[in-house]
């Protein structure tokens, strides 16, 4: 994948990835659920358990609660043509169900949909 | 004449080939079939002939081998033309790397064979599929990817490349560039772009997501 030549493509890859991270922020998954396409899948281990589907993240996310103090940081956009890949590090997760000071290393990717750029797939690995 | 230097890098047919690999014709046109074994071909008006490069047949053979195929290359044997296959790995990371190559080479040698039952293995039974060809989205399960393969027939001048491999401990990303797609739904001399979402689930690299640019040039 080539740097983007789009600004404004890569600048709303990065929008819809927001919504990602203000639903996590807060504890919301009604924030996040317009970013993903509504075939998209979740995959990764939380500690030995596989998490599998969107709907296992968005009960996680509700039922995590408020995480105030993440530090979300954006390690790579790659844009070819209509397929996208987002490389997130999120330090610092806390909540009921994260604990405290958890990182995790995610990998999304986008498939650009006529109404925007839509999350297509998220997988994490979850540093413990 | 300039390509024909020695020490000779290609081998020019099969008979070469299975020479090279201490194997069978048979063996190597399974491995071909099965396995991903990197064979090219050359169009010609009658029939294609074969050809391999050296160095991706020993890349492929260390693949291989580490990772405990059948019947591995060098089995057994005291000497053979693979002594690097014995090597310790250099480090995790080649490790991981060679395992999702490996995983990959299923998916190349089914899309090259236009079987889609061949490259099953290699993915996650939930696996799902996305993309756009010609202006329309499919997104839904693996299965669809599996039909298509099989409906488009065999493929066999495909030139798959790794554009881009990316591991974070249990999940990977793969870019794998496809020049010179061929078959019955593919046309002729297409060109696509994927990007291969893995889980490392118990030891072995699966995929979990294929995204998919499919060019119109």
């Amino acid at each position: 994948m080539t740097p983007t030549k789009s600004p404004s493509q890569h600048d709303e890859i990065l929008k819809t990835l927001q919504l990602y991270i203000d639903g996590s922020k807060q504890g919301k998954s009604e924030l996040m659920r317009p970013a993903f396409h509504p075939q998209a899948s979740f995959f990764g281990y939380a500690g030995d358990q596989l998490a599998v589907g969107t709907e296992f993240l968005f009960d996680w996310i509700d039922r995590n609660g408020p995480a105030p103090g993440i530090e979300p940081r954006v390690m790579s956009v790659d844009i070819l043509e209509s397929i996208a890949v987002v490389r997130l590090e999120v330090a610092n997760w806390s909540g009921e169900l994260a604990g405290s000071g958890v990182r995790m290393s995610d990998l999304f990717t986008f498939l650009r949909m006529p109404e925007g750029w839509t999350i297509i797939q998220k997988a994490f690995h979850w540093n413990s | 004449m300039l390509e024909r230097n020695t020490p000779q890098k290609t081998l020019e047919s099969w008979k070469q080939i299975a020479a090279f690999l201490d194997r069978s014709e048979r063996t190597a046109r399974r491995w071909e079939a099965h396995e991903g074994l990197p064979v090219h071909r050359r169009e010609h008006q009658k029939h294609d002939t074969v050809f391999a490069y050296k160095h991706e047949i020993e890349s492929w053979t260390r693949r291989r081998t580490r990772f405990g195929g059948k019947d591995s290359v060098g089995e057994g044997r005291e000497a053979h033309n693979f002594s690097q296959v014995y090597e310790a790995p250099a480090n995790g990371y080649l490790i991981e790397h060679d395992a999702i190559t490996r995983t990959m080479d299923r998916y190349i040698a089914g899309a090259r064979a236009g079987d889609g039952e061949l490259m099953r293995p290699a993915f996650h039974p939930e696996a799902t599929m996305s993309g756009y060809c010609q202006g329309v989205e499919y997104s839904g399960s693996i299965e669809h990817v599996f039909a298509w393969v099989t409906a488009n027939g065999p493929a066999p001048n495909i030139e798959p490349r790794f554009a881009r491999i990316e591991i974070i401990e249990t999940i990977a990303l793969v870019h794998l560039e496809v020049r010179r797609w061929s078959g019955k739904l593919a046309g002729a001399n297409s060109r696509a772009s994927d990007v291969f979402t893995l889980l490392k689930l118990t030891g072995n690299w699966k995929i979990t997501h294929k995204l998919f640019h499919w060019h119109n040039d």
